[in-house]
């Protein structure tokens, strides 16, 4: 008994040991693929002109999908925000999934908006649609505003403005997220600028708002948030966007464009099924099938991403309503990987089969149980005095270190290209962010993480995930 | 654990302090070590790398800071108060052979700053800018660039003597409207349709790598903003070209300039194998209204892919010769797709009469009497 034991915690500690050494080289190498896919944007940025396309008849239409639900304490600020988009030819179509407060009324007077007769062809199934709105007033003519029953996801609220829209390329967003005014232009580049593939999603970089400048729904300044909860999640999107995505975009494996902000292939999209109500995880879920049709139909596809800064958004600043955002990732991840299992070491799918599925598999979806099996393995040993404690907090210093540099080489990457933040001091304060992300954030979104897993496994029943906001609108304006 | 002691001996004497307790050590401890020390090392490392690239960024603001006024005022004095004195004026352009300029990073400013404002003056002003600018030989300076190996390098070059109207000569720039790197090759063709004196259009004769769509923006821009450029029969490529790329912007221009005497060429891609290229003549020749096109049109039709149909649709209803109401009627009433129905209504409204609107809206279903609505509502616009 002892031997079998004894024989288990040696493989339990071979798989773990080669489990961490390539998740560190995995975090190296997109440090470096990152860097080359950063600079090479940025010495094109220097020659592009967007306002060639700003001006051009050529342009392709873009339709933007906004979906909302409750969020009348912003809403009208947001959509004047989207309307004032640069780019030729664009619709803003906003999708009110049945919100219960006054934000159709306010939406209607404020817009001078009226019912139409609108016939859409209803590709994507979703919950009904009650009335089609635009406004009478030509300066708002870019704007339709659906509003439906609730379909108790954003997913449904946005197939529901696939099917009405008039583009073929259509950008998804959230109403409560700040654009940077060049977002389009910005996001069709990569589609207009691809030699070999065809581009069927492209993704940007998200920061959160809550401590910037902003004023009338543009952003003045950016500041770390000074919330600390919020700070830690600036600092991990800066790593995720910077140094993951971009990454993985250099060789055409994004996981994922961020729900926050993309830019889609309406025909793709619209093939392969639109997004699912039913998951918790509908921008990766989406990102997933896209790239699945485009393999099972011979499609040479590619994702994109751009580091450019080109969505704010309001980041949970308590741990109560971080804890369901992360909680109902989780759960979107969980659902992900079993409804596409087929897909795992699958060379049908190319890169997303070999690549970024495996990727996914084990070393986002099975991270945290790794973690928690191992803390429970480090108790056992602790117990039976099988702990040698200097090589252990040696091994500690090591992990700890190693994720300390590597987000601060995100930051860099960020620095090097933008230069975001006005102060020396506010990109010390996210830095130094990082030496607390150890003991005070990561174990949170392991245990969120293994929530949503246990909520998957139960089958909890699920909802629009609405987080409490304090809507920018009620910030001070400078 | 091993028994540190500060020093052991190697050979006769020699001593590395620690080194037998370090190699006694797990292996595995020993790289986490490494590690450690290289990771903390990096730490600061990077954040000095932060601290200097802001740094350096703030000099460069400073820098432009300082030197832009100095530019500003210059020209103001003595290019655009001068150029409009008239042409008696005579610019001092030995004003401009300031010390400060003798940095090459203020050079550069100097020169993205003519560039801007050449961008934003024309005619006498234009010319003295261009004028300055080889007075102050910065075009030896751009030329340098071209010559470099890095392709960003050799753009920056090109687009810095276009950007100033300055000629290059067909044997440097037209070997690189066909190069491998995509970015350059725009700018080659740009710079190409903007400097060319003899045939600013030679390169789609020659051009065997596609015209991406953003490429085909910043092309379409230069060909319709440049001066004194002879719009040639963009036909000819339409007939000849064996690059679809090329066919397709020509198409594109084709309708920007309205080329009637195209048409009958744009017609003949009707027979093209490829569909999506079928699709955009289509689309010409309903642009164009080109109305001997609407009987072939219509006799195509129902051999045609969904895109090519859509286009056929919309063409018929621009031309609105109020010949194909039957054909557009019979589309809406009988097909079973959506979009041909949407698009078959909108060309409707377009062709017939009020009288059989009327008429067509009765005998609808509640579908179709939905999309004749949507059709002529003026609120909607797609």
């Amino acid at each position: 008994m002892h031997a079998i034991a004894s024989w288990l915690g040696t493989f339990y500690e071979g798989t773990v040991f080669i489990y961490g050494t390539v998740l560190l080289i995995i975090y190296a190498l997109l440090a470096l693929l990152s860097y080359g896919a950063i600079r090479l944007f940025l010495k094109k940025e220097t020659y592009t002109n967007y306002n060639n396309l700003l001006n051009s008849e050529l342009a392709p239409g873009i339709s933007v999908l906004a979906p909302a639900y409750n969020e009348g304490l912003s809403i009208i600020m947001n959509v004047q925000s989207l309307l004032t988009l640069n780019y030729p030819v664009f619709e803003i179509i906003l999708i009110n999934d049945g919100s219960t407060d006054n934000s159709i009324e306010q939406l209607v007077r404020e817009f001078e908006l009226v019912p139409v007769d609108f016939a859409y062809n209803p590709r994507i199934r979703t919950q009904p649609i009650v009335s089609i709105y635009r406004s009478t007033n030509a300066a708002f003519g870019k704007l339709t505003v659906i509003d439906k029953v609730n379909g108790k996801s954003k997913a449904d609220a946005v197939n529901a403005g696939i099917n009405v829209s008039s583009f073929d390329y259509f950008v998804c967003t959230d109403v409560d997220c700040i654009l940077d005014k060049d977002a389009l232009l910005k996001l069709i580049k990569p589609v207009m600028d691809e030699p070999h593939n065809r581009v069927i999603a492209t993704g940007a970089t998200l920061r959160i708002a809550n401590s910037c400048i902003i004023d009338k729904g543009v952003i003045l300044q950016m500041k770390p948030p000074r919330n600390l909860i919020a700070r830690f999640q600036e600092m991990e999107y800066v790593r995720a966007f910077m140094l993951g995505k971009m990454g993985w975009s250099r060789i055409n494996c994004v996981p994922n464009v961020s729900g926050g902000l993309g830019l889609f292939d309406k025909e793709i999209a619209t093939k392969a099924g639109g997004y699912d109500p039913m998951s918790f995880g509908e921008d990766m879920e989406l990102m997933v099938r896209m790239c699945r049709y485009a393999c099972d139909n011979g499609i040479r596809y590619a994702i994109r991403y751009i580091p450019t800064t080109l969505c704010w958004t309001e980041g949970p600043s308590t741990i109560r309503v971080f804890k369901l955002q992360r909680t109902r990732w989780a759960r979107g991840l969980a659902q992900l990987m079993y409804a596409h299992f087929k897909m795992l070491f699958n060379p049908r799918y190319g890169r997303m089969g070999l690549i970024t599925f495996p990727y996914n598999f084990f070393f986002e979806l099975l991270a945290p149980i790794v973690e928690i099996t191992g803390i429970l393995y480090y108790i056992y040993l602790i117990v039976t005095g099988g702990v040698n404690y200097k090589y252990a907090l040696l091994l500690l210093l090591f992990v700890y270190s190693y994720s300390i540099m590597i987000t601060t080489i995100a930051i860099l990457w960020d620095q090097l290209a933008f230069r975001h933040y006005k102060s020396w001091k506010e990109v010390l304060l996210l830095c130094s962010t990082a030496f607390l992300e150890f003991a005070l954030y990561h174990p949170l979104i392991v245990i969120f993480s293994l929530r949503g897993y246990y909520y998957f496994l139960t089958g909890k029943k699920h909802s629009w995930g609405n987080m409490q906001r304090q809507g920018f609108g009620q910030q001070k304006t400078t | 654990m091993p028994n540190f002691s500060p020093a052991d001996e190697i050979g006769d004497g020699f001593r590395i302090p620690y080194l037998e307790q370090w190699m006694s050590l797990p292996v595995i401890i020993r790289i986490a070590v490494v590690f450690i020390v290289i990771s903390t090392l990096f730490i600061v490392y990077i954040q000095f790398r932060i601290w200097i690239t802001r740094y350096n960024g703030y000099l460069h603001e400073k820098r432009t800071r300082k030197v832009l006024p100095v530019i500003d005022t210059l020209i103001a004095e003595e290019i655009l108060m001068k150029s409009d004195a008239g042409g008696h004026a005579r610019i001092n352009f030995d004003a401009f052979r300031l010390p400060l300029f003798y940095n090459r990073r203020n050079r550069q400013i100097l020169i993205d700053r003519l560039i801007n404002y050449k961008r934003s003056f024309t005619g006498s002003t234009g010319d003295l800018l261009r004028q300055l600018f080889l007075e102050l030989e910065l075009d030896k300076m751009s030329a340098k660039k071209m010559k470099r190996r890095s392709w960003n390098m050799k753009v920056r070059g090109i687009r810095e003597l276009t950007g100033m109207d300055i000629a290059i000569s067909d044997v440097n720039i037209l070997p690189l409207t066909n190069s491998k790197r995509h970015e350059l090759r725009a700018e080659a063709r740009n710079a190409y349709i903007k400097l060319s004196k003899n045939e600013p259009f030679k390169f789609f004769d020659i051009s065997s790598e596609p015209l991406l769509d953003w490429d085909q923006i910043e092309l379409f821009k230069t060909i319709t903003t440049t001066e004194n450029i002879a719009i040639p029969n963009f036909a000819r490529w339409v007939t000849y070209s064996n690059n679809k790329s090329i066919i397709s912007f020509c198409l594109k221009l084709i309708v920007h300039y309205n080329q009637q005497d195209a048409a009958p060429a744009v017609l003949k891609l009707l027979d093209n194998k490829d569909h999506i290229l079928r699709a955009e003549a289509i689309y010409c020749l309903g642009k164009l209204k080109y109305e001997p096109a609407e009987p072939q049109l219509i006799h195509i039709y129902s051999n045609q892919p969904l895109n090519c149909q859509l286009q056929i649709l919309k063409a018929v209803g621009r031309m609105a010769t109020g010949e194909s109401t039957y054909f557009l009627r019979q589309e809406f009433m009988y097909s079973t797709d959506f979009d041909i129905r949407k698009n078959a209504a909108m060309s409707f409204i377009r062709n017939a009469s009020p009288e059989f609107i009327n008429e067509l809206l009765e005998a609808s279903n509640e579908e179709n009497k939905l999309i004749l609505k949507h059709s002529m509502n003026p609120l909607i616009k797609y």
